[in-house]
């Protein structure tokens, strides 16, 4: 059983930095080499991973999708320890809208022309981005802005994304202390009420019945009564 | 229609998040002022009373309208989110 939980308690954790980790922003220090539009037909794998049509449309199978070709550094651990390698990546470039991820993004087409802008010049920019590149199920994450920085070792304070921790840590601790308040204001007094009730309900039977046993012994001899 | 969307259910979520917080403010003034009776046993007033006047002073104090925030900073956030995200 505690196996069991300890395996629950790993795995919600496990899914909830997934999650996490492919909807917080995100930032790369990348030099832009080009950018690119193609045709791309979704399948039922890669749909989600993708932006809803722009609102007013249709959402059609097949779609026009922005794309960004960068040369990237490389990071250790989420982007804490940088490293002296380079690699390219390919982001896509889509509108957000209104409702998920809730980076309100409706600029797609202005972050491609500054990304045009960028294009084959030595500066080195942050794009900040969210979501993953996975190669085989051609899953690109989504820049949502870029702006030059000094150099390609310049340090990124992901302000964010504390902020958003802190809050987690906050709401958490809100709702543990809620939920502790309810169980004793309102549970426990319920469950109590219904407990006594239960005793009273005991005691009334065994009254009855020693009522009954009364009774009986009426009919008893006199030394042979209970 | 994404906007209108957003409204309306942002609306209903921050609405039970408000009155959840709501409650277990309230909650939490009526357990101290319980206790405050049980420390200081005021003559003449019964627990009941004591109570009732201090859950109707919370009603009147800012606290409560303080809450009102859940609101208000969701909307500002988002905001402020869509004018970082869109400004260049």
């Amino acid at each position: 059983m505690a196996r069991l939980r300890m395996i629950f308690r790993v795995s919600v954790f496990l899914i909830v930095g997934l999650f996490l980790h492919y909807v917080l922003p995100q930032h790369d220090i990348v030099r832009v080499t080009s950018t690119e539009i193609i045709r791309i037909d979704f399948g039922g794998l890669n749909r989600l991973f993708y932006a809803q049509a722009d609102s007013g449309n249709i959402d059609n199978p097949t779609r026009d999708l922005r794309l960004i070709y960068t040369e990237k550094r490389k990071t250790f651990l989420l982007g804490f320890v940088q490293r002296d390698v380079e690699e390219v990546m390919v982001y896509r470039n889509e509108d957000t809208g209104w409702i998920w991820p809730p980076y309100f993004k409706f600029d797609s087409s202005n972050l491609q022309a500054e990304m045009a802008r960028a294009e084959g010049d030595d500066q080195w920019y942050s794009i900040t981005h969210y979501g993953w590149r996975i190669a085989w199920a051609s899953i690109y994450p989504n820049a949502v802005a870029i702006r030059p920085v000094d150099g390609p070792d310049v340090r990124i304070v992901p302000w964010f994304n504390i902020f958003f921790f802190v809050f987690l840590i906050v709401a958490i601790v809100t709702v543990r202390a809620m939920w502790n308040q309810f169980r004793e204001r309102k549970v426990d007094p319920l469950l109590d009420s219904a407990g006594d009730r239960l005793d009273e309900v005991q005691a009334g039977v065994a009254e009855r019945r020693s009522g009954l046993r009364r009774w009986l012994n009426t009919w008893r001899k006199k030394e042979d009564r209970k | 229609m994404g906007f209108v969307r957003l409204v309306v259910f942002g609306f209903i979520f921050l609405s039970i998040i408000y009155f959840c917080l709501s409650w277990f403010s309230r909650s939490v003034r009526r357990e101290k002022l319980e206790e405050d009776w049980a420390e200081e046993k005021p003559d003449g007033v019964s627990r009941d009373q004591y109570v009732t006047a201090g859950i109707e002073k919370y009603n009147s104090s800012l606290r409560p309208k303080l809450l009102l925030l859940v609101y208000v900073v969701p909307t500002i956030l988002v905001a402020g989110i869509i004018y970082a995200t869109n400004a260049n």
